[in-house]
């Protein structure tokens, strides 16, 4: 068996054990077996990594289904942007495992929560290995549906399960965009398979701004809106906070939501050719960036905060691929996914210090009582806000700089985003880790550092968060921009437009986005460490603030437009379509159809003489239809 | 071709066995020879062999279609448990010899090349299984049921002698292959009407086996009649091994009159569909709509037995193997779950309502059941949903559009009666003990509903050997 197959099989095992053993199987064993499932995965992605010859290798397993010509098969591609996604899945995944350990160590589903977590790994393998739409989209399917799990896994509480059922239910939205995507696929390339529709491409038979092509890459991009939160359908990310900390740092940070772009970048050959549909994911992205981070500004609860910050960063990824800069894009969503699995396991850190309190507004002075936290902490942020030396410098001004070059409003709007992520981030550190405490004097005296299991993962992402930049470090600071060359046989057949700004220009747009981030950085500071200004109460604020506290009331106009009419109509449906169109019809070809049945029963009366006269009788027939030429 | 020599002696050492005062010893005895034949049988893969004078053919159509039967074979006696630990009124020994007799004549009825040796293959498989139906002898319906089993399968076997002997008239060939070329040369308009009417009774003579109306009133009778087991064995075995027959002689003696058969099946096949499904609604008994339902899957075959193309071979292959999967299934929780009631003194019947209330306690059991309604049923994720669809999808393809429309209609139909027993099994109020099964039974319905399920999630792992 090789090594590509036993990457996706080490979770599966994992999830079997400790899912079909759940509650037999004893705590202590519960989390070895599920971080060494991660950490053998990691094992396998890093000795292909290692032993990559630089062509893409497809492995075959099994003829899945054969209907006509189209043959689906079950096979995995190993290539430049697959070993990179398997090594962040499996290296963050480990160290989420292993902080799970810690962090989740005294609840009652804790067998359930690394079976649940290992079956994610599992589909979220299956997802970046697959050879073609079909497996891509199994695994789509399935992190989904972990997501949904663990988002309500708490389901004693009605309204995580409505959180989890709002996520579900919007990527299904998303969902159907892709699976007709993947229909007309097959319908116009007669396949599934990469290598299959992208070598037709690549042959060169399409014109840039091809229709079919046009159709396909938009209902793709539906899908990926869905699954990476981008308006319309981003609602659902900040409510999946609901979940354990560990899973959003996994799920809804690191992982699951960048498989939008995973898949854009993928089919970056359609894309290319379809400009319209760039256009569309860049803007699309820009507006989702600075309407998440301007809703971040004013969030109290940490980890909401923490989510529109991923819907706002994921807007910038996806405006780097409507900027045809894909390996930018990518660079962001390996850097991101170190930094925000980090805040969030930071986050949680503090969460599980605090006794489940989740306000910041509660918080305060914790830099002391939790000094590796807030360290690592204070990392992740300088990394987001884009200061360097930071990880997020790099990927975000790379960004930055090819938005520039292709349209400067979009760069007005980015650096907006940026802006208001900085401050923020301050706002959150700030609110946090320093001051004066606010909570309960129970809360106080609870107050502790985690322990090591949840420590080091904090300790190993803090590292990569500060020097994961120079993966990537760009020409004019003496850097080989490594992944980009890496890369770049991905990206050999598309023929793109976006082309290097200058060197000089660069230098301009980092040390204005710098200079955006430190005075935003500096405002933070002066509001909450100077002031000592501490957000009000629920309720009590008023204004735009209002309108961006309550995020736009985006939730409630969805209601209103959406769920209102569409309940309205199911009433109708219910009460009057349903009872007297569609139950008299199946009512009535039911009893007709026993009636019939009550009937041909009797043709069965037992009498073995009779049975004989029915088969003469017939044969008879027969015999006179088969002979009328002769007869007639 | 070893394996008929093989199944032959191991019956007779079979009877030899029933002489030791050890019962215990034929259950592992039997499935031991069956899967010795299964091997010599595999071992004849991709092979072309004439065999005793050119009266057998074996090749990888042949291969195929045996080991279908020799699997439901195996899985058959897998869940026969001995027959029971009643030693005055059972006789095991004589039982399996016979089961594995009527293998043989089985196995002959797929890779015939002499219309001699279908007669006497379909000979030793009808008489087999006519002793095997009145095993419960003291039971008045299984008697009955024997008598009229022989009754009419005498009557069926008269028609399909008579037709060989028109067509020998005809053409002076019982070699198939013989047959076949002239009946081509015929074809050009100078065929004497006894070559259509041999033709045609062969046919019928066929379908009456594979339970295809209107030839199909013995089914639900014998079905009822027999002992559940041996009603699982005849409900698979006699009708893979129908089709094989069937399929062979329509694909390839046949074809050259194609226009004259074709429309008969047409009709046949609709007629088949539209009885078997619609009286199987009325049925309060679990076994009699089983019955039925055997009717309706012979319909859903024929449809694809009367293409003249040979790829279709691949989509009977897997329906038979579907099918058989899952009616081994349902007879044997069918069987533990009657024989429970029986001994706890219940009033026993097989009605749909012994299912009542079975997923309480025995929740594996509830579960094999409810895998092989879904397979029979036809939904996905499950072996009958592929097979179903390789049939319907040929068919469409082939552009029999009435007939299609027909089975596709009657499908729905028949979700409406296997769903009964899983509403049965877990909606209804009811009582059945917690059942202990014997570790063999238990691995067979795992397996067989493992297979069901593995072939429904992937079906080309088997259909790609077809």
């Amino acid at each position: 068996m090789s090594l590509v197959t036993l990457i996706p099989l080490f979770p599966l095992i994992g999830f079997l054990i400790n899912g079909i053993g759940f509650r037999h199987v004893p705590k202590s064993l519960v989390g070895i077996i599920g971080s060494a499932a991660a950490l053998a995965s990691f094992a396998c992605a890093l000795s292909l990594f290692i032993g990559f010859s630089g062509q893409p290798e497809v492995t075959h397993l099994f003829d899945w289904i054969t209907v006509g010509k189209l043959n689906i098969s079950m096979s995995f591609q190993i290539d430049q942007l697959s070993l990179l996604m398997l090594l962040i899945i499996t290296g963050v995944g480990s160290l989420i495992h292993i902080y799970s350990v810690g962090y989740m160590h005294h609840d009652e589903g804790f067998g359930k929560f690394f079976a649940f977590l290992n079956l994610f790994l599992f589909f979220m393998l299956l997802l970046v290995l697959g050879s073609n739409f079909v497996v891509m989209f199994i695994g789509w399917e399935g992190v989904g549906l972990c997501s949904y799990l663990l988002i309500g896994f708490w389901n004693k509480n009605s309204n995580y399960g409505n959180a989890a059922r709002k996520a579900f239910i919007m990527n299904r939205i998303g969902d159907l965009g892709f699976l007709l995507g993947i229909f007309l696929i097959i319908n116009h390339f007669g396949s599934v398979e990469f290598a299959d529709v992208f070598g037709k491409i690549a042959e060169g038979d399409y014109e840039s701004g091809d229709k079919t092509l046009l159709y396909i890459t938009l209902l793709l991009f539906v899908g990926a809106m869905g699954k990476s939160a981008q308006i319309p359908l981003y609602t659902w990310l900040p409510d999946a906070m609901a979940g354990p900390t560990p899973v959003s740092a996994l799920i809804h940070a690191a992982t699951m939501v960048t498989a939008g772009i995973y898949m854009i970048i993928r089919a970056n050959i359609m894309y290319s050719l379809s400009p319209e549909t760039l256009e569309i994911v860049g803007w699309v992205g820009a507006a989702t960036a600075v309407l998440a981070a301007s809703i971040g500004l004013f969030q109290n609860d940490i980890k909401k905060v923490l989510a529109y910050s991923t819907v706002s960063q994921l807007g910038y990824m996806f405006m780097g691929l409507g900027v045809m800069a894909y390996s930018s894009s990518f660079f962001h969503v390996m850097t991101h996914a170190f930094f925000k699995a980090l805040l969030f396991l930071g986050a949680g850190s503090v969460i599980h210090a605090m006794s489940d309190e989740q306000d910041i507004r509660f918080m305060g002075g914790l830099r002391k009582k939790l000094p590796v936290t807030f360290i690592t902490f204070l990392i992740a942020t300088i990394a987001i806000s884009g200061i360097p030396p930071f990880a997020g410098f790099f990927s975000k001004d790379e960004i930055l700089a090819h938005v520039y070059e292709h349209n400067k409003l979009m760069w007005v709007v980015a650096l907006a985003g940026s802006v208001m992520t900085s401050f923020y981030m301050f706002r959150l550190l700030f609110l946090t880790f320093f001051g004066e405490f606010r909570g309960t004097h129970e809360q106080e005296h609870h107050l502790h550092e985690s322990p090591i299991t949840m420590t080091l993962p904090l300790m190993l992402l803090a590292v990569l968060s500060a020097i994961g930049g120079f993966f990537n470090l760009p020409h004019i600071f003496n850097g080989h921009a490594s992944l980009a060359e890496f890369m770049s046989p991905l990206f050999a057949h598309t023929h793109s437009t976006a082309h290097e700004a200058d060197a000089s220009t660069e230098i301009m747009l980092m040390v204005i986005s710098v200079a955006a981030a430190l005075i935003a950085a500096a405002f933070a500071y002066f509001l909450y460490i100077i002031k000592k200004s501490v957000p009000a109460a629920d309720g009590q604020e008023s204004g735009l603030k209002k309108v961006i506290y309550n995020k736009y009331y985006v939730d409630e106009l969805y209601d209103k437009i959406f769920v209102t009419p569409i309940t309205v109509l199911s009433n109708f449906f219910h009460s009057v379509i349903e009872f007297l169109v569609i139950d008299l019809i199946v009512e009535g070809i039911g009893k007709g159809v026993k009636i019939l049945s009550g009937e041909a029963r009797l043709l069965q009366n037992g009498t073995t003489g009779y049975y004989i006269f029915a088969m003469v009788i017939s044969i008879a027939v027969i015999l006179a239809w088969s002979l009328r030429a002769f007869l007639f | 071709m070893n394996s008929i020599i093989a199944l032959s002696l191991f019956g007779i050492a079979n009877l030899f066995l029933g002489f030791l005062n050890n019962r215990k010893i034929l259950l592992p005895a039997t499935l031991a020879f069956v899967l010795v034949a299964l091997g010599l049988n595999l071992a004849d893969w991709n092979q072309e062999y004439l065999w005793f004078n050119n009266m057998l053919r074996t090749n990888n159509l042949s291969v195929n279609f045996a080991s279908v039967i020799l699997v439901a074979t195996f899985l058959v006696v897998a869940v026969s448990r001995g027959f029971g630990d009643d030693e005055e009124h059972t006789h095991p020994a004589e039982y399996y010899a016979i089961m594995l007799f009527s293998v043989v004549g089985a196995i002959m009825m797929v890779t015939f090349e002499n219309l001699i040796m279908l007669f006497v293959g379909l000979e030793i498989l009808s008489v087999s299984m006519y002793i095997l139906t009145g095993t419960d002898k003291r039971n008045l319906r299984s008697n009955e049921a024997a008598l009229k089993y022989f009754l009419m399968g005498a009557f069926a076997t008269g028609i399909l002698l008579f037709g060989i002997a028109l067509i020998y008239g005809a053409t002076g060939s019982f070699n198939i292959h013989g047959i076949e070329a002239l009946v081509l040369t015929a074809a050009g308009g100078s065929a004497p009407a006894l070559l259509y009417i041999g033709i045609v009774m062969v046919i019928i003579g066929l379908l009456f086996k594979v339970s295809a109306a209107p030839f199909h009133f013995w089914t639900p009778d014998v079905y009822e009649g027999a002992p559940a087991i041996f009603t699982a064995f005849m409900s698979t075995v006699v009708k893979t091994a129908g089709f094989a027959a069937l399929f062979r002689l329509l694909g390839g003696a046949f074809t050259g009159v194609y226009g004259t058969w074709i429309y008969i099946l047409y009709f046949l096949t609709m007629l088949t569909l539209i009885i078997g499904n619609i009286t199987a609604v009325y049925q309060q008994s679990f076994k009699r709509m089983l019955a039925y339902s055997s009717i309706s899957h012979a319909g859903y075959l024929m449809l694809t037995a009367t293409a003249k193309v040979a790829h279709t071979q691949s989509s009977i292959l897997f329906y038979s193997l579907a099918y058989s999967v899952a009616t081994i299934s349902a007879f044997a929780v069918l069987m533990v779950v009657a024989e429970t009631k029986e001994s706890n003194a219940e009033k026993t019947n097989e009605n749909f309502d012994i299912f009542n209330g079975l997923a309480k306690n025995n929740p594996l059991l509830a579960f094999v059941l409810t895998v092989s309604m879904l397979s029979l049923a036809g939904i996905p994720l499950t072996a009958g949903f592929w097979g179903k669809f390789f049939i319907f999808s040929d068919a469409f393809q082939r552009g029999i559009v009435v007939p299609l429309v027909v089975a596709v209609l009657m499908s729905a139909v028949g979700i409406y009666y296997y769903f009964k027993a899983i509403i049965s099994a877990y909606f209804k109020e009811g009582d059945v003990p917690a059942i202990e099964l014997k570790p063999i039974y238990k691995i067979t319905l795992i397996v067989t509903t493992l297979l069901t399920i593995v072939l429904g999630i992937a079906p080309d792992l088997v259909k790609s050997i077809f």
